[in-house]
């Protein structure tokens, strides 16, 4: 139990979960826009694009929960059960680890209502799933403002690496980029394509 | 089984005006429930779901959502071989505007629409106008398409966007248009209803499209031999029944079928659509098929992949067996392998009905398969196609 609840082991753990979180949630949300704008991705059938979303912010979030009981756990910095809901409370250094208190809050709402969809209004569901482009400057600011190794080096090189990432990926969603073809003109486009070429592409399954 | 004479029938109207209308037909009485007169009768649209059901459905569905329902008469006649609905339209507008109103009242409807081609708006609104039904009826025109008539591509068209097919649930009796339980029901149902009212018989008599020598439509009884319907004599090689979702059946075999639910589903063929067209034996059944399932593909609504995907390789592949020679090998077990890939897997019934299509064609042609892998065709004409296809195809 000591090793657990040890000082420096709680402190890797959180900046190690803190980190690979950063990584993951830029993934979800780069992956989420792959989803909505319907792109294929080299080797994954669409279907396989939704679940990749899926399985990477659920195990985003298992870390999240990792990162947050650490914080709290770890006895060098006084971080209590409050504040892993409400922001801005806390005894050390309540701006930044309030930001990361309204990403968790929003984190939950977002997985919450996903676990859901089938039984929520999709008006809902979506209406809360676009607050995850919030959510995800909101965790950023919080790594840099009270993380203590995404301020130098390569760590900030690859932070900045996944900011720019989000920030493409947002543009593309919001600007309406790589939009599919209309429905009614899939089609003809499919016949003149198969029709087009010396023998049919093999159809597979997937 | 026989079912009993009809007086006049659906098209014996004689004249589209109102006045022809009455003086054949008399006055729709004002009492009487629409839903019992409604016994009997199945849908006429190609479903054959039974209409007394569906209006107790969309009545009960309305009073529990405590919101009025909608009615929407479905003229949207996608199925380029079947012309039943536009004769209707044409010869006896009054008989399916009658059965709107009084549906409505059935089913407690505030909202009433009559769905038709384009080019049927004017005379459809010319007889609204006889009755002083303008402010009552809303017409929407339909797009020239193959799935536009299709329950839940009709309730979007009417809501104003593009055709394009819903899923099935909720099913569109529960929330259709706008949400609200939604009355959806065939124009020639609608008319059968308006003489099931009056007293007449109807419900035991079926509109046809036949193609033979000649292209017409009639009303025959449900329950006759099919070869009494329609000429199927040594000139015909096959008859399709049902129309381009339908079935193709063996000359012998369609003569003696019975035509209705239980004696076509004997053969694996169902009324549909309601097209009996006699394949004259000097064509190609192989071509004539690929080129209605180059136009099933094309007419995709390209919303689900397997209907996207599937339809324009077997589109493909049918186009390439109807050209003597030998084929590719494995390309009939190409075929087999994405027919049951596509089945089933679409938000409507398009990927299944194509592909019914194809399997009975790749059954009843067989010996003409046969002949096109020895590198010769039985078909000595090569006029145009037999079955029409649009030239358009969009």
């Amino acid at each position: 139990m000591t090793a657990l609840t040890d000082g420096a082991f709680l402190w890797y753990l959180n900046r190690a979960t803190g980190l690979v979180s950063l990584l993951l949630m830029t993934a979800t949300v780069v992956l989420g826009v792959a989803v909505q704008r319907q792109v294929r991705l080299p080797g994954l059938p669409r279907f396989g694009v939704v679940g990749l979303h899926r399985n990477v912010s659920l195990v985003s979030a298992v870390l999240l929960v990792v990162h947050v009981v650490s914080a709290v756990v770890d006895s060098y910095v006084s971080i209590g059960w409050l504040d892993t809901v409400v922001p801005f409370v806390s005894g050390y250094e309540p701006f930044w680890v309030g930001l990361g208190t309204l990403a968790v809050d929003l984190t939950a709402l977002v997985v919450v209502t996903s676990l859901l969809r089938g039984r929520l209004p999709a008006r809902v569901w979506r209406g809360v799933h676009w607050t995850s482009y919030a959510l995800w400057p909101l965790a950023f600011l919080h790594g840099l403002g009270a993380g203590t190794d995404l301020g130098s080096g390569w760590v900030l090189a690859g932070a900045l690496a996944c900011a720019a990432a989000v920030a493409v990926a947002s543009t593309v969603a919001a600007t309406g980029r790589l939009r599919s073809r209309p429905p009614l003109e899939r089609a003809p486009a499919a016949l003149a394509a198969v029709s087009a070429g010396p023998s049919p592409a093999p159809f597979r399954n997937r | 089984m026989s079912a009993p004479p009809i007086t006049r029938g659906l098209l014996g109207t004689g004249h589209p005006s109102l006045g022809a209308h009455l003086a054949a037909h008399g006055p729709l009485p004002t009492h009487g429930d629409p839903v019992l007169a409604a016994a009997g009768l199945t849908g006429r649209g190609g479903a054959g779901f039974p209409t007394a059901r569906k209006l107790a459905s969309v009545r009960d569905a309305a009073r529990a959502a405590r919101t009025p329902a909608v009615v929407v008469g479905n003229g949207g006649e996608g199925e380029p071989a079947a012309a039943k609905d536009a004769t209707l339209l044409a010869r006896s507008p009054h008989l399916v505007l009658d059965v709107l109103a009084l549906a409505a009242r059935a089913v407690g409807a505030d909202t009433v629409v009559l769905a038709a081609g384009h080019h049927q708006l004017a005379g459809l609104d010319r007889a609204l106008a006889e009755r002083g039904d303008r402010g009552r009826v809303r017409l929407v025109g339909l797009a020239d398409r193959f799935l536009a008539g299709e329950e839940t591509a009709l309730v979007a068209a009417v809501e104003g966007g593009p055709p394009l097919p819903r899923g099935k649930n909720p099913p569109v009796w529960q929330r259709g248009v706008q949400g609200r339980p939604t009355l959806v029901q065939n124009v020639e149902t609608l008319a059968r209803l308006a003489l099931l009212a009056r007293g007449e018989s109807a419900a035991g008599h079926t509109l046809v499209t036949r193609h033979g020598h000649t292209v017409d439509v009639a009303e025959v009884p449900l329950g006759a031999r099919l070869g009494d319907v329609l000429t199927v004599d040594a000139g015909v090689q096959a008859v399709l029944v049902g129309g381009y979702h339908g079935s193709w059946l063996p000359a012998h075999v369609a003569a003696g079928a019975t035509l209705d639910r239980d004696g076509l589903a004997v053969h694996g063929a169902a009324l549909g659509a309601g097209v009996l067209a006699a394949l004259p034996a000097d064509r190609c059944g192989l071509r004539e098929s690929a080129t209605v399932v180059g136009y099933l593909a094309a007419q995709s609504a390209g919303q689900c992949g397997p209907c996207l995907n599937g339809l324009p390789r077997i589109a493909a592949a049918l186009d390439r067996l109807a050209r003597p020679g030998p084929p590719p090998a494995g390309l009939l077990d190409d075929v087999a392998r994405w027919s049951g890939l596509v089945v089933g897997r679409g938000a409507c019934s398009h990927p299944d009905g194509s592909v019914r299509f194809v399997a009975s064609a790749l059954r009843v042609f067989a010996p003409e398969l046969a002949a096109h892998a020895a590198g010769w065709c039985t078909a000595s004409s090569s006029a145009r196609p037999f079955l029409p296809v649009p030239a358009v195809t969009r």
